[in-house]
């Protein structure tokens, strides 16, 4: 008797378990299918194959990059520099731009919710979601080619994250301050101050070296729109058809990135 | 009879005490940092001829220029066929590079995650320095290097939105990995499992949830990018963006520039909606 | 014949760390249920884990059916580690999947990369996995997630899993100390009624003294990584047991 039901029932249990293997397979093969069709529409179909030639031939042209053109590295200096000041500068003027739209957007200190929260979200999607390039091509054409429109866009760009983060750090707050610096009598500015500043400091602090982090990368392109920095020297390197040189200013672009990990790791370590 | 004396005062010896906020090493040390953060910024103003002045000023003229060249945008020009052919470009264009993208990043990840990498004096550090260089190489770079190679076109966008997507995911999937409960892979191990099913039983359930939220974030973040690739010749909406900017056609570029803003506000919408739903299913 | 035997093994987690396990010897017989007692941070949870090399030991000897267990590549010891069942303290199920899918997870050392991707057991695997299921009680929950199950039953999946091995030596790691006392003996009971009916040995490290005096033939004690106590549980009187647990209140 015993055996007579675990039979039925192992049969159950293997019909019920390749059942759902085979419609998981199904969905599987399907999902794959669909990729396979986009792949041929718009890769294969799109693609000049005969530009790009044999594995050899693409083999080749990779080889051009290879190696390192020694003499640009002295007139690399400059700009190396100058793409870490855009970030650097673009990064704090974001943060002060910052401080209006975080009062603004965060629910519990927002000073007028039907009208001022939805603004501050608005101002940052609208930061967040248009990229840095476009960023900067809306701004050359507002201040002139140069650094000042890199700068500009980077704080533009960064605006949007951190103010979002910050605000929800406000939002996240533990009361129990407020209420007590409220309890002895004290105004929002008093409260400002020594309830949520000093709960939200460090967490602001730690985004604005997560963000500032990211600039450095972002800086690091600006040039290809005339908004200064390295991608201007990477821009000439590119159009002159000097690869070795190309590689040369990626190696400067990692560098710079490697030394800003290393500050941030450092910064956000001596906060803690 | 004075306010002062009405207020009883607290009995306390007579010694001198002294309270200062600032105590002398660890006080002089962090003005010190804080002043030299502050010198580093003037000289930066100073050296790329930064005009203060203007800045206040500058909201005015941005308003004005805006106004006046690119306004009002041509709103024509972008219903047209040919534009919005591109548009699906684009879309197809971060949908496949953030897919391949994320196919190598669960790879990576797992491979980058200190917890369960198969090896960690080899492969460990190699695949972090192969998504840190992913990673800080940004996407028009991927996308100048990859057109130079292979020519104008699509492949270049996607294989430039592949290797950024690859960046960007297999950080996030590495550190999700490295913050799982351990107890379930040594389970595994304890059993005889290979690398490969310790991944399978003991890694891959246990981030199903948090992947899918990072695959929908990377997408949103990779459509975002392929707006743009295409300005280097990477196909996309990017290349009407230069030519337009070439020709000095304002409207047109304002529409374009409009038309990429709506886009990609109405995807980040969708990507949140979609990452609320699944942390929801959890 | 001993199935194990340990010899002078030593244990240290870094180079320069303090040592763990303080070359402990003891064998196991074909049909003990072993335990190992002393107070938290003696080495228990590291010796355990030594036998099947979870944790290196930095020196000695272990031998399971003969077998140098430390000389073993990673390949070979992932073959012995298929005999080797283990079970838990915190069961360490895999939460997100089934309890079927659970059981047959301790199939996993003899089935292959493909078959494992997308989880293809044999029939006879499930029918195994269905006869334990039944075996621990937890026919009608078969389909249930891992973690909507009650500690005690989800260590009876634990020990559904390890038995469907077909292990040749049990490892439990405190296996009860998660439960409650009515649970921890039910738990205790299945365990060693299966294992006599598997004729499976058992090494077990166990907090609880009365529940090692219980189910445990033979004990031995550690302190501080030192063994101060090893033979038949008849012999473990209350000054051993004072000398194990010196300077802690039992």
């Amino acid at each position: 008797m015993q055996d007579k039901t675990t039979a039925l029932k192992l049969n159950d249990v293997i019909g019920l378990r390749r059942k759902k293997q085979f419609v998981q397979l199904g969905f599987v093969s399907l999902l794959i299918g669909l990729v396979l069709w986009s792949i041929q529409a718009t890769i294969i179909d799109d693609t000049d194959w005969e530009r790009i030639g044999t594995l050899s031939e693409i083999g080749e042209s990779v080889s051009h990059f290879v190696g390192i053109d020694f003499e640009l590295i002295p007139s690399l200096l400059g700009p190396t520099i100058e793409t870490f000041m855009i970030a650097c500068i673009g990064t704090l003027i974001g943060l002060l731009m910052c401080i209006p739209v975080i009062w603004f957007g965060a629910l519990n200190v927002t000073p007028f919710k039907p009208v001022t929260y939805p603004l501050a979200r608005v101002a940052m999607t609208l930061s967040r979601s248009i990229h840095e390039i476009v960023w900067a091509l809306i701004f050359v054409s507002a201040v002139g080619l140069g650094a000042f429109a890199g700068i500009l866009a980077i704080a533009a760009r960064s605006l949007g994250f951190i103010a979002k983060m910050s605000a929800e750090a406000i939002e996240n707050i533990d009361p129990k301050p407020v209420e007590a610096i409220r309890a002895m009598g004290g105004n929002n500015l008093q409260v400002m101050i020594y309830a949520i500043l000093p709960q939200v400091l460090p967490v602001i602090l730690g985004i604005v070296i997560f963000e500032w982090e990211i600039n450095i990368r972002r800086s690091s392109v600006l040039g290809l729109v005339g908004a200064g920095g390295l991608g201007l020297v990477f821009f000439r390197q590119m159009n002159t058809f000097n690869y070795p040189g190309v590689t040369t200013v990626i190696l400067a672009i990692l560098a710079l990135i490697l030394i800003g990990e290393v500050v941030s790791h450092y910064a956000r370590k001596a906060m803690i | 009879m004075s306010e002062k004396s009405a207020t009883p005062r607290m009995k306390t010896d007579n010694i001198h005490r002294q309270w200062s906020r600032f105590k002398y090493p660890n006080s002089l040390i962090n003005y010190c940092i804080l002043f030299s953060i502050l010198l580093f910024f003037t000289f930066s103003v100073h050296y790329l001829n930064i005009p203060l002045e203007r800045i206040l000023g500058m909201f005015g003229r941005l308003g004005d220029v805006l106004a006046n060249r690119y306004y009002p945008p041509d709103i024509d020009y972008i219903i047209d066929k040919g534009y919005l052919a591109a548009v699906i470009e684009t879309v197809q264009m971060a949908y496949l590079g953030a897919l391949f993208g994320l196919l190598f990043a669960i790879i990576l990840g797992w491979f980058a995650a200190h917890n369960v990498s198969p090896s960690k004096t080899f492969i460990y550090p190699v695949a972090r320095l192969i998504a840190m260089g992913c990673r800080s190489v940004h996407e028009m770079i991927w996308a100048i290097l990859f057109v130079t190679i292979l020519g104008f076109g699509l492949l270049p966008g996607v294989l430039a939105l592949t290797m950024f997507s690859i960046g960007f995911a297999g950080k996030l999937f590495a550190e999700e990995i490295e913050s799982i409960d351990m107890g379930e892979v040594e389970a595994i191990r304890a059993m005889g499992g290979t690398h490969l099913q310790v991944f399978i039983f003991g890694v891959i359930p246990q981030v199903r949830v948090a992947f899918t939220g990072i695959a929908i974030y990377t997408w949103d973040v990779a459509f975002r990018a392929a707006t743009v690739v295409g300005f280097v010749g990477a196909g996309g909406m990017g290349w009407y963006l230069k030519r337009n900017i070439m020709q000095i056609e304002t409207e047109r570029t304002a529409a374009i520039l409009l038309s990429i803003i709506v886009l990609v506000v109405i995807s980040e919408f969708i990507s949140a909606w979609a990452r609320t739903k699944v942390s929801n299913a959890k | 014949m001993a199935i194990l035997e340990v010899e002078n093994l030593s244990s240290r987690y870094t180079a320069k760390g303090p040592e763990i396990l303080k070359s402990i010897s003891f064998n196991v017989e074909a049909d003990d249920f072993f335990a190992i007692i002393g107070p938290s941070g003696a080495g228990k949870s590291t010796l355990i884990r030594c036998i099947n090399r979870l944790v290196e030991p930095t020196s000695g000897n272990i031998r399971l059916h003969g077998v140098d267990m430390l000389s073993l590549n990673s390949r070979s010891l992932r073959h012995m580690r298929r005999h080797i069942g283990m079970i838990f303290q915190e069961f360490n199920l895999i939460n997100r999947m089934s309890v079927m899918d659970n059981v047959l997870s301790g199939r996993l050392g003899y089935v292959g990369a493909l078959r494992s991707i997308f989880r293809v057991f044999s029939n006879q695997d499930i029918q195994r996995a269905l006869e334990l299921l039944e075996r621990v009680g937890l026919q009608d929950h078969i389909d249930k997630r891992a973690d909507q199950l009650s500690g005690g039953q989800r260590q009876r999946v634990g020990i559904a899993r390890a038995l469907m091995q077909e292990p040749n030596l049990l490892l439990l790691d405190e296996p009860t100390s998660a439960l409650d006392p009515k649970i921890s003996r039910e738990v205790m009971e299945l365990i060693r009624n299966m294992a006599v009916e598997l004729k499976v040995p058992v090494l077990c490290n166990i907090h609880d003294v009365q529940l090692a005096k219980e189910f445990c033939n033979k004990i031995i004690g550690l302190q501080d990584g030192n063994k101060m106590f090893d033979g038949p549980t008849e012999t473990l009187d209350q000054s051993s047991l004072e000398e194990i647990y010196a300077m802690e209140v039992l």
